[in-house]
């Protein structure tokens, strides 16, 4: 029954005042019997009054507004969490079974959300994949430990080569990414077999031997496996999630669990600097380091850059604005 | 009774619904008294009429922009005089089914986004559901004022070759064109002034009046005088004159996105005296673009933060978010089904028969008989990504066959139908064109209503099926008439 400290701090500067920010925050840990939520302190520049509503997923979701000028963002979120083992499934039904059930879910709700396959480029080579390595005869269970395993070997673990919009495209050419794009990557590969996956994002608390994903937020996957429920699969650490993984959100992809995000007026761009540092009860947190710094993002108002060189940055914004007004139907 | 040379050859297409002409070539009796006004006018005065009203909309810069044509974007809406004329019984019927319709839809919507009780009884498949990209997962269990979700809905109705009414379209996110019915109504009283009160024609300009009592009554603040805007993408968008005229005739405030900012979670205008609180937006901007915070990040024409604020039950949004899912032209082919289910009643207008190309024998059959089917994409609308079957060369259907394959849920198939053709003043004669009929329908707490009249949209170019603005088509002005009085006269108004 471990406790775990967890600070995570998200901090946006700019390089002038910014301001009419509007954020979405999804840092509120989930509650049920394998997890607690003891204490859960939340602090944010300028204590804006913070709105909470449950998403579509079922996640608690914080949204905010920040319209005075400001040239840093600070969301500091300070919870103490105690979870619990989950028992691993028992996996004593017959395989044929267990996949018929799973057929079955194919047009239900939730499930179908968790189900369906968006199209892209890689998607046979795949399906080869996918197909080789799921053995006749193996349960569902046995078939996502074995994916867990396939992503975690073949995949490279590197920070930078991607970023939170890299598609499962890119990450399939590079066969590198870090957990985001590892449980991406699961999620898509369960799918294919029919097994409803989800993706998940929290924070990885170690056991004092070091983990990949410490120190920012960490992403994982869940597959759905009969007479059991959502099993946590970790692909970047081969693992099974469970009592040293902390859940914050659940849903399709990444975006649906974006644990910071926002949208802000000003002519400059912002740098984002995110630290989570975990402790054990009566331990103090780990001293906080920075290991996940975003690259400068242009503010929200500036051109997108296009390939055309002739244009300069005004002719481009005015152009952009220009399409996306053409683009609203006017049915 | 003299005829003019514009009157004579006349030819009406075989096996089509003429609204002047019935099949034995006898003019039906609410075109008589126009046609008998337009036979007493020489060739000249009706050339003159047609130049009037060509320059009152140009002067008075009634247009809309018709993109990828390359040339000057702005154009003027091209106008036909001679006037369509709906009976009222016929308008009786017309008015009962967008009612009937309209109910269920904003049932639909109210059920898709809460307890999917339609998909629980397997009647609208939960597939076509969930592979609907306007189907908003943010818009789940979001409460709406009064529940409706349509406020405003510009139902596209056709009539085939027997005279009866059928639904093409339902447009129940951002339907557009109402400006111009109120327009054409205006320019046609100044060409025939006398004409409009002996046929008894009902008035259609109370329409802004009642759409602005909808919107205030829509307000989440009980005070006297909410403030409601009109939020615009701005000047490049088709329909801003739009935009602008219906501001102007409510008597609101004219915003874009950059007008308004949301803090906690309410919205407020930037005024010259400060922030003033928004309680209710008649938004012309779709949904994906209308919170960069919630959907496409990259969105300049919203607001950020306005779907907390929505949620909130802070500020009425006109159309409601989410409507997409209604709109889906794989799901508009379930709306009879709805209206048994929902309302157990038989629906009164029909739909046009309609493929949907997800199902494999269906799509079988269509390709077999593409030639006789018009093509539609599910989420597109204002006939763009069309394939008419049989106008299209060989390439164009196997290029189009192959972009199906690829995504054939996107994609449905309706056989051609004849559109019915009205009398349109052409190069000095009255010519046979193809038409249709969108009236507006607005929807508020106190139910539904619709202005008597709507726009008839005319496919100008010779042998055209399509109507749609921005593929070269022209409007007319609907005429709605009063019910006969027992005498057999026109009541006068």
């Amino acid at each position: 029954m471990p406790e775990f400290k967890i600070q995570h701090i998200t901090r946006y500067t700019y390089d002038g005042p910014v301001r009419d920010s509007a954020n979405q925050i999804i840092l509120f840990p989930i509650v049920d019997i394998y997890q607690e939520v003891l204490k859960h302190d939340l602090s944010i520049t300028g204590n804006p009054l913070v709105d909470t509503h449950i998403d579509y997923y079922g996640n608690e979701v914080g949204s905010f507004t920040l319209s005075e000028p400001h040239d840093q963002l600070v969301i500091s979120s300070n919870v103490i969490v105690n979870t619990h083992h989950r028992p691993l499934p028992v996996d004593d039904i017959f395989p044929e079974h267990q996949w018929d059930a799973l057929k079955d879910l194919k047009y239900t709700v939730p499930y179908i959300d968790f189900l369906r396959l968006d199209y892209f480029e890689g998607q046979d080579d795949l399906q080869g994949i996918v197909e080789a390595e799921k053995i006749n005869h193996e349960t569902p269970y046995q078939v996502a430990l074995r994916f867990c395993e396939y992503v975690y070997r073949n995949f490279e673990y590197i920070k930078g080569v991607t970023t939170v919009e890299t598609r499962i495209d890119e990450i399939w050419k590079l066969k590198a990414g870090v957990c985001q794009d590892f449980a991406h990557m699961l999620t898509e590969m369960l799918r294919m077999v029919g097994i409803p996956a989800r993706y998940v994002s929290g924070y990885i608390c170690p056991n004092r031997n070091g983990m990949r994903g410490e120190g920012a937020t960490h992403a994982w996957a869940e597959a759905f496996i009969p007479n059991f429920g959502w099993l946590g699969l970790d692909p970047t650490n081969n693992c099974i999630a469970n009592e040293t993984h902390v859940r914050l959100a659940v849903g399709r992809n990444f975006s649906d669990c974006s644990p910071v995000k926002g949208v802000y007026k000003g002519p400059y761009g912002h740098h984002l600097n995110v630290s989570v540092s975990v402790g054990y009860k009566d331990d103090e947190p780990e001293p906080e380091v920075n290991l996940f710094v975003d690259k400068v993002v242009k503010p929200s108002t500036s051109p997108v850059t296009t390939s055309e060189p002739a244009k300069n940055s005004y002719q481009r914004y005015l152009e952009m604005i220009q399409q996306q007004q053409q683009q609203q139907q006017q049915q | 009774m003299q005829e003019s040379d514009f009157f004579n050859g006349y030819k009406a297409i075989s096996n089509v619904w003429d609204e002047m002409y019935a099949s034995n070539l006898a003019v039906r009796s609410p075109y008589e008294r126009v046609i008998d006004y337009l036979a007493l006018e020489s060739v000249e005065d009706l050339n003159k009429k047609e130049e009037l009203a060509q320059r009152l909309f140009m002067k008075q810069g009634i247009t809309f922009t018709v993109y990828n044509s390359g040339e000057g974007i702005e154009k003027i809406f091209p106008f036909d005089i001679i006037p369509r004329i709906i009976t009222s019984a016929e308008w009786d019927f017309v008015e009962k089914g967008i009612k009937q319709r309209l109910t269920a839809l904003n049932l639909f919507l109210k059920d898709i986004y809460h307890n999917q009780f339609i998909v629980k009884d397997n009647i609208v498949p939960i597939d076509v559901i969930y592979s609907c990209p306007h189907f908003l997962r943010e818009m789940y269990q979001v409460g709406v004022p009064y529940d409706i979700y349509v406020h405003i809905a510009g139902i596209d109705l056709i009539r085939d070759e027997n005279g009866d009414f059928l639904v093409l379209e339902d447009n129940l996110r951002t339907p557009s064109g109402v400006s111009y019915m109120l327009e054409n109504r205006e320019i046609t009283k100044r060409l025939f002034p006398d004409l409009l009160p002996s046929c008894g024609v009902r008035g259609v300009n109370e329409y802004p009046t009642l759409l602005y009592k909808n919107l205030q009554s829509l307000s989440p603040r009980q005070i006297s005088n909410p403030t409601v805007v009109l939020l615009s993408p701005g000047i490049y968008n088709s329909a801003y004159f739009e935009h602008t005229t219906l501001a102007r005739l409510m008597g609101v405030e004219l915003v874009e996105g950059r007008d308004l900012v949301v803090n906690n979670q309410k919205v407020y205008m930037k005024t010259t005296i400060g922030l003033q609180q928004v309680d209710v937006i008649y938004r012309r901007v779709d949904d994906e673009f209308l919170d960069p915070l919630v959907f496409k990040p990259e969105s300049i024409l919203g607001v950020a933060g306005i779907m907390g604020a929505y949620r909130k039950g802070n500020v009425a949004i006109v159309n409601a978010i989410g409507n997409g899912v209604a709109d889906d032209k794989a799901i508009y082919s379930y709306v009879p089904d709805m209206i048994r289910y929902y309302l157990n009643e038989e629906p009164i207008l029909k739909n046009v028969p309609t493929y949907r190309l997800s199902n494999p024998d269906a799509r079988e059959f269509v390709f077999a008989n593409i030639n006789k089917m018009v093509v539609k994409k599910t989420n597109e609308s204002g006939g763009y990504g069309m394939l008419m079957g049989h106008a299209a060369s060989e390439q164009e259907i196997e290029r189009y066959k192959q972009e199906i394959l690829k995504a054939p849920r996107n994609f449905i198939a309706q056989p051609t139908i004849a559109l019915s053709t009205a009398p349109c003043y052409i190069q000095g004669k009255l010519q046979p064109r193809r038409i249709d009929l969108r009236p507006y329908a607005l929807c508020g707490p106190s139910g539904i209503e619709i202005v008597p009249g709507g726009l008839t949209r005319v496919a100008l170019k010779e042998g055209s099926l399509v109507v749609n603005s921005s593929q070269g088509g022209g409007s007319k002005d609907t005429w709605v008439l009063t019910p006969p009085s027992p005498k057999g006269e026109v009541t006068k108004i």
